[in-house]
């Protein structure tokens, strides 16, 4: 296995996420300021949107249209039908206070992001469909449920709420005392699992309306992905990925992982491949790691950059992984 | 570790004068670049891009111990403003007027990432010279903006009588012995002594009054002369001879386990026994920091140790000391 960078493009500033188009022929590229931007697959650039004031929060495309969203630190988000030069959006303004996540429901209809304690659920046109909260701090992160495309977790202070698009009170609530800042819901809907300010992580199992609690790491879980069957379940928090096993009744109960080795500094990013098991990992090291952990915890291929990996985004089918980098750079690189 | 960003945090009870320093700061000529983290209700009233609102979030760390508390409104606004190509020299960080700086501080000790790129240079507590003596008796917030304090700001200096502000500093002294007070009007204060303390600089951790350790020495004595506030004080210690490092870590230990969460406030330098070099230490609540500080040279070797904080046994804390000499 080969990592073959083939195009590269700069954003100038902190990549903080990017976006892969439903049909794979665009690229958003949040940077932390300035332009948001639209590339093709060859890292040509075919757009720049208007950026968000202090700064930007996330760009997403539609899992299904050409559309995109954004939203910054100007409480608003952005919707954008094509993304041209001559692009005019639907602004929507949410308020005062800053909006740095946006997540589309899968099938399309719905775009969940947060601003202060409110979650907020607009439609596919940006339309206001309901907020749920209050939280009792900031939501710090949202998922929605793969499975069932009207439900969605928040994160915050005390823990993870589970909502009913529909319901104004939340149908489950998980509540370990803590913060949780990071929330990723398995594509089967079975677990819901969240990163910690402390370093540990909660899954909770839907199925079992059980909470696992799991300490140990060296620092903040700063980054989680399910693989596509629901099976493994990547974490970083420190310089070894960890990975856990969801299967069986009690899922990772009781079981020990496996510890992927490789990077010198901090995880800050994975991304398992769509239909694959190829689990792509970046770091403080400034390194993109590929591992293929079911036949190794040993990196299968690596790429060294020119400062921190901040995000990675597989194409949504072409062995084809996009990187953004502290300093601004975003690759395209191909597995061989 | 790349440098870290320097963090002032400005506290001060109800009506001090913290929104008058705040803009004096911003519109002063220093050339520094100053990213504000200023509390939900408060009112800057200039225009200063980098001014971010934020409304106070305590996070737990540990099951409740105020120890283990930060903010973690401060830990998403920071985080993300680092990511800024465009960054700034400095933080600063204001305060509500009943906020407890504890947590504040703790933020950036406790969180790997503030710790990373951050360092606190000092805690500034503006104070209403005329009318903080209406609240140091009935509100516990405004005697613990006293006690973190690294500098205090006696503001409003003109509208109380000299004897009462004379009055005044000799309490605050009793209860934190360690800050460098100054006098003010409408917060005019050369800026240097609000934005380059060093507070939390180790080599600046035993830069006290002179005379507040003045007195006997060699024998472990408490020589605090101005005790005024009963529950929260400063407690001073000085002892020649050496210190078992053991038992020294020993009792550190258990004195910030047990009485953490009163103690708001440790600095220290010690003299080990077999070790040619100073070892300077300092602490918050129950999170301590020590360091080499470098050969004693031609000063005596005299151990030094002050605590701030509520409640404090003056005879236990220094028969806990003299039981840690060699």
């Amino acid at each position: 296995m080969e990592l073959k960078q083939f195009a590269a493009s700069t954003a100038n500033d902190h990549v903080l996420g990017l976006s892969w188009s439903a049909d794979g022929e665009r690229l958003a590229a949040a940077p932390s300021e300035g332009p948001i931007l639209v590339l093709n697959r060859q890292a040509a650039l075919v757009g720049e949107l208007s950026d968000h004031g202090l700064g930007n929060g996330a760009a997403v495309f539609h899992p299904d249209a050409g559309s995109l969203a954004t939203c910054g630190t100007d409480g608003c988000v952005r919707l954008y039908d094509d993304v041209s030069p001559f692009a005019r959006p639907v602004e929507i303004s949410l308020g005062k206070g800053w909006i740095e996540r946006l997540g589309w429901s899968p099938d399309g209809r719905h775009l969940a992001t947060a601003i202060g304690k409110r979650l907020v659920i607009l439609d596919a046109g940006g339309a206001p469909v309901c907020e749920f909260g209050p939280h009792k701090s900031s939501v710090c992160d949202f998922a929605w449920n793969p499975r069932e495309p009207r439900e969605i977790t928040s994160v915050c202070d005390g823990g993870a709420h589970l909502w009913r698009l529909g319901h104004d009170a939340p149908f489950a609530r998980f509540d370990w005392g803590g913060a949780s800042l990071l929330a990723k819901w398995s594509p089967d809907g079975r677990w819901v699992v969240t990163g910690d300010q402390t370093p540990s992580v909660h899954l909770y199992d839907l199925t079992r309306d059980y909470p696992l609690h799991i300490q140990g790491y060296e620092t903040k879980v700063k980054a989680l992905a399910f693989n596509s069957a629901s099976r493994k379940l990547a974490t970083g928090g420190g310089k070894l990925v960890t990975l856990w096993t969801c299967t069986g009744k009690t899922g990772p109960e009781g079981t020990i992982p496996r510890q992927l080795q490789g990077h010198t500094g901090d995880c800050l990013a994975l991304a398992y491949r769509p239909g694959s098991d190829w689990l792509a990992s970046g770091g403080v090291d400034g390194r993109l790691i590929l591992f293929e952990p079911d036949s190794s915890a040993q990196p299968r291929a690596s790429q060294r950059l020119g400062s921190a990996v901040t995000c990675v985004a597989w194409h949504p089918r072409d062995p084809l992984l996009a990187l953004g980098t502290e300093a601004g750079e975003i690759v395209l690189v191909e597995v061989a | 570790m790349s440098a870290r960003t320097p963090v002032t945090i400005l506290t001060g009870f109800l009506g001090a004068g913290k929104t008058t320093l705040l803009n004096r700061i911003l519109t002063e000529q220093h050339g520094r670049r100053i990213a504000v983290i200023e509390n939900e209700f408060g009112e800057v009233g200039i225009d200063h891009e980098l001014v971010v609102n934020t409304d106070e979030e305590i996070f737990e760390m540990n099951n409740g111990c105020i120890c283990c508390t930060v903010r973690g409104d401060l830990i998403r606004i920071l985080g993300r403003l680092m990511k800024r190509r465009d960054k700034f020299d400095r933080v600063l960080i204001e305060t509500t007027g009943l906020a407890d700086p504890g947590p504040v501080v703790q933020t950036f000790f406790m969180d790997d990432d503030m710790k990373e790129k951050f360092v606190v240079d000092a805690i500034v507590t503006v104070v209403d010279a005329k009318h903080i003596l209406l609240h140091l008796d009935d509100s516990d917030e405004a005697r613990e903006q006293i006690a973190f304090a690294d500098v205090l700001l006696l503001n409003k200096c003109d509208l109380a009588e000299p004897a009462g502000v004379d009055g005044l500093e000799r309490r605050l002294r009793g209860m934190n012995a360690l800050a460098k007070i100054h006098r003010t009007t409408h917060g005019a204060v050369d800026l240097e002594k609000v934005l380059a303390v060093g507070g939390f600089n180790l080599d600046h951790a035993m830069e006290l009054d002179p005379h507040f350790l003045d007195g006997e020495t060699g024998d472990g004595h408490d020589h605090h002369h101005h005790h005024h506030d009963e529950e929260i004080a400063s407690v001073g210690i000085e002892a020649g001879g050496d210190v078992d490092g053991r038992k020294l870590n020993a009792w550190l230990s258990e004195l910030v386990r047990t009485k953490g969460q009163d103690i708001f406030r440790t600095k220290g330098v010690f003299a080990l026994a077999g070790n040619p070099d100073r070892i300077i230490f300092q602490g918050v609540h129950m999170l301590i920091d020590g360091a080499n500080g470098g050969p004693w040279g031609e000063r005596p070797r005299m151990n030094r140790l002050v605590f701030i904080g509520r409640n404090l046994d003056r005879e236990a804390l220094n028969a806990g000391f003299r039981d840690c000499l060699a």
